[in-house]
């Protein structure tokens, strides 16, 4: 039975919180990456910061977003890719995001693309799609989450995994 | 600054006796093809905890409601018909974009039907993340489409939440009214615990 969908590894934030979270050394063995990211912050800045290879540079994106009463775009030049549920949101809610990180190894530059819900019982919760650049043509060995200010709370939660083309 | 290094945790590519053939972290657990006359509504119980996530994967419409939304409880042991729910969206329908939201709902708004047609399915991906984690809510995140040959149609990234940290081990898919249509199709996965 083919292996498509490999389990590399896990990260659950502890009590206190956490501000980094990093996969290190990533095998170069997939085709493909993805993450699974259910995450909660300390402050009310929803904003993580996402870079590759400990480069915080050539990071941008576009996104559509909707808050429960209006939608809207908008570009940046930055990691902030990916958001996490605030400490004004509904307590014990935390996101549900997936980043894709498409041909993590190749030599082009790496786009990547990410759906977001952050949830919470009222109107205004929020919904991200970003595509994402980083112009970079070093493969990818090291992911990290940073938060806008604060910490991740505990009980969040980052999953890696590889997603491999052929048997 | 936690950080994990997996220097030591690839996999070798050197699989051989079918025995050590890593079978992968996504596992399909259940099917459901709706057959003759359609049906009022389809369910996933007795859901294992031994997964991380779950991912519902399907084709579907609603005999009728058209334009309203196909929803989806979930519950441990029964599904859970409380105002215990809520959800948003933003959805995009040919000419604009907008969004909607609400709070203590009884269910969770997850896929878009179009009753005017019976040959045109909604595609839709679910992911139910840390579903059997006993300290959070359970976030919901639906990407769901259709399209009736350039007639109508709709593209969403819809969530939901349910105000419960009881793992989740039922799952309801729920027409707005009538039924699931014939050749509705329902597959159920869990995936494993990244690392585990």
């Amino acid at each position: 039975m083919a292996y498509t969908y490999s389990k590399i590894a896990t990260y659950t934030v502890g009590s206190g919180g956490i501000a980094n979270v990093a996969f290190l050394n990533i095998p170069q063995t997939y085709t493909d990456l993805v993450i699974k990211v259910s995450a909660r912050l300390t402050s009310t800045d929803s904003p993580i910061l996402v870079n590759f290879n400990g480069s915080n540079s050539s990071l941008s994106w576009r996104r559509i977003y909707g808050n429960g009463t209006a939608a809207s775009s908008l570009s940046g030049t930055d990691g902030y890719f990916l958001h996490g549920d605030t400490s004004a949101m509904t307590a014990n809610t935390f996101s549900n995001s997936e980043l894709y990180v498409p041909n993590y190894t190749g030599s082009n530059y790496k786009s990547i693309s990410t759906d977001t819900a952050l949830e919470t019982n009222a109107t205004a919760g929020e919904l991200f799609m970003l595509a994402s650049l980083w112009s970079n043509t070093s493969p990818i060995n090291q992911i990290t989450f940073q938060t806008y200010s604060a910490l991740f709370a505990q009980y969040s939660t980052f999953h890696l995994y590889g997603i491999k083309a052929e048997v | 600054m936690a950080s994990i290094s997996l220097k030591y945790k690839s996999k070798s590519g050197n699989l051989t006796a079918p025995g050590d053939v890593d079978p992968g972290a996504m596992i399909p657990l259940a099917t459901v093809l709706v057959g003759s006359g359609g049906s009022s509504y389809v369910e996933f119980t007795g859901i294992s905890n031994n997964y991380e996530h779950l991912q519902i994967r399907g084709i579907t419409n609603a005999s009728a409601g058209g334009g309203s939304v196909i929803t989806m409880r979930v519950g441990n042991g029964s599904v859970d018909s409380g105002t215990n729910y809520s959800w948003h969206q933003i959805y995009g329908y040919g000419t604009a974009v907008d969004v909607s939201g609400n709070a203590n709902t009884s269910n969770v708004g997850l896929i878009i039907s179009e009753s005017s047609v019976t040959t045109s399915f909604s595609g839709f991906i679910s992911d139910i993340l840390d579903y059997s984690n006993t300290s959070k809510y359970k976030t919901i995140r639906t990407l769901t489409g259709i399209d009736t040959n350039n007639t109508s149609g709709v593209i969403a990234l819809r969530s939901g939440s349910w105000r419960s940290t009881s793992v989740i081990d039922t799952i309801r898919i729920i027409p707005p009214s009538g039924v699931l249509i014939q050749n509705s199709h329902f597959a159920l996965y869990g995936i494993k615990r990244a690392g585990a």
